[in-house]
């Protein structure tokens, strides 16, 4: 049986890392933790974005998106961060019902920054001694919650690379663990496809009213995706139909059945494969995906994408031999195999699997090595 | 020997992972054997059909749909937008679900 070696957190997930978040509870609160997370060793800067003016359901939005990071099993313990005690209190609230330590500090009652910075140092150099008391111990692949995602796509990136990650997804799925899928757009023209793989009518539904509730909102742009797409690029390259382009992309999800819906940065509540209605540009999609649990992410790549993300571990992985070349500084794995040496998808992807659960039990990847990480929640409204 | 790949057993056409010349034999991997000779130059990433294919039967990629042939196609024919057309995304066709 396949293991890996985690963290185990109070509320029984487990973490392919720990560390401590230095969160920012807004915006004015960002120069106080990135000085902290500077001083202090094994943090990771989570900067707070607006949330100041936000109303209604973006606030709620932005608020449960980081408690979601903070939540994520690979953060050990918050420090969190903000100008004044109210407002840091519904996010240190949200992270403490969890059994998670939690430190609160405000810039306001601390005495402005310098004595904001030192206080902070001192919670977050506690808590980093703390935290690294524990020992990580072997736990079963139902503890991984993985996402797929794919960024800098091209020809091989639907031959190869996606259908690799898929065989990734089904059997993380068959052990028991979780996947999710997301990036709504690249769903166009083939969602039907992907409802079929519902469990129920309901969830079907609830698929399929995401999908179609962007593409409202995008065409009140007056933007038609579906008439552009596959773009005059993707027709050249060899894509003939909407259709076919969608399902290169769906590629990374496997065959499991689809057991979930799920709203942005939002943690499923059981097992198996989920879809969650999230922006596709990468960091937006990685940060939701982050703060729905994903202790890691597979990103499947084309022509290149660097980017990772401060607290799910990135594994970026390419088809394309030029890429695995001239990109190597940033590829975590490549499964080249595939279009150069007529490697079968499935032993391909078998290879992936393995090499994930060693990302899973402590090795790092280019992202993490190069700290080459950002994170950014999405904004669904105006502010005040 | 020039290359096309076969992404499911159920397919009807197989992508070109080298650049593809009529009357070449193509070697067929992933998901099928065999070889098949190309009735015409095919550009690297796009499609060849590895059966004969009946005008208005579907095209079939990944084990499912992605379209629908508006001519006949032999087996080696270039499979791409002049003899496909998508089912979905088309503004003067009723969408269903």
């Amino acid at each position: 049986m396949h293991t890996f070696i985690g963290y185990e957190r109070a509320d029984g997930s487990v973490g392919t890392r720990n560390v401590v978040a230095i969160a920012s509870v807004m915006d004015n609160s960002n120069p106080v933790a990135r000085a902290v997370a500077g001083a202090v060793s094994g943090t990771v800067l989570l900067p707070g974005l607006y949330l100041r003016g936000q109303i209604g359901r973006d606030r709620e939005i932005t608020l449960n998106a980081m408690a979601g990071l903070c939540l994520n099993p690979n953060i050990a313990g918050v420090v969190a961060i903000g100008l004044e005690p109210i407002t840091t209190g519904e996010l240190s609230e949200r992270i403490s019902s969890s059994g998670k330590p939690v430190e609160s500090l405000n810039i306001q009652m601390a005495g402005g920054t310098i004595n904001a910075i030192a206080e902070g140092t001192r919670l977050a150099a506690r808590m980093v001694r703390e935290v690294s008391r524990i020992r990580p111990r072997e736990f079963p692949i139902s503890k991984l919650m993985v996402g797929v995602e794919c960024g800098g796509s091209d020809t091989t990136s639907g031959l190869s690379s996606n259908p690799a990650v898929g065989v990734v997804a089904d059997r993380i799925v068959a052990a028991g663990g979780t996947v999710i899928i997301s990036e709504t757009s690249e769903f166009f023209g083939a969602e039907h496809l992907f409802a079929q793989r519902a469990r129920d009518p309901a969830v079907k539904e609830q698929f399929l009213q995401r999908v179609a509730a962007l593409e409202k909102e995008i065409k009140a742009q007056g933007i038609d995706l579906r008439g552009s797409n596959p773009s005059q690029d993707n027709i050249r390259g060899g894509l003939t139909t909407i259709e076919e382009k969608a399902l290169g992309a769906m590629a990374k999800a496997g065959k499991s059945p689809l057991v979930g819906v799920l709203g942005y940065g939002e943690r499923p509540r059981e097992p198996g494969l989920h879809f969650m209605a999230a922006p596709a540009p990468a960091v937006e999609n990685l940060t939701a995906l982050a703060a729905a649990g994903c202790q890691i992410c597979v990103f499947s790549t084309g022509i290149g994408n660097p980017i990772g993300h401060p607290v799910s571990t990135i594994v970026k992985v390419t088809g394309n031999r030029n890429t695995a070349e001239t990109f190597a500084d940033n590829i975590d794995f490549e499964v080249t195999g595939i279009l150069e040496r007529n490697e079968r998808i499935e032993d391909a992807g078998g290879r992936l699997f393995e090499y994930v659960l060693s990302v899973a039990s402590g090795e790092l990847t280019s992202s993490e090595i190069l700290d080459v990480r950002e994170t950014m929640i999405s904004r669904f409204g105006t502010s005040m | 020997m020039l290359r096309a790949i076969v992404l499911h057993s159920d397919d009807n056409v197989a992508t070109l992972i080298d650049p593809g010349r009529a009357a070449i034999p193509v070697k067929l991997t992933g998901e099928a054997s065999g070889e098949i000779e190309l009735t015409d130059d095919i550009p690297f990433g796009h499609k060849c059909a590895i059966r004969a294919i009946a005008k208005g039967a579907e095209i079939l990629k990944y084990g499912q749909v992605i379209g629908r042939a508006t001519a006949p196609i032999r087996v080696g024919d270039h499979v791409h937008i002049h003899n496909v057309e998508a089912l979905r995304g088309r503004g003067d066709i009723e969408e269903g679900r």
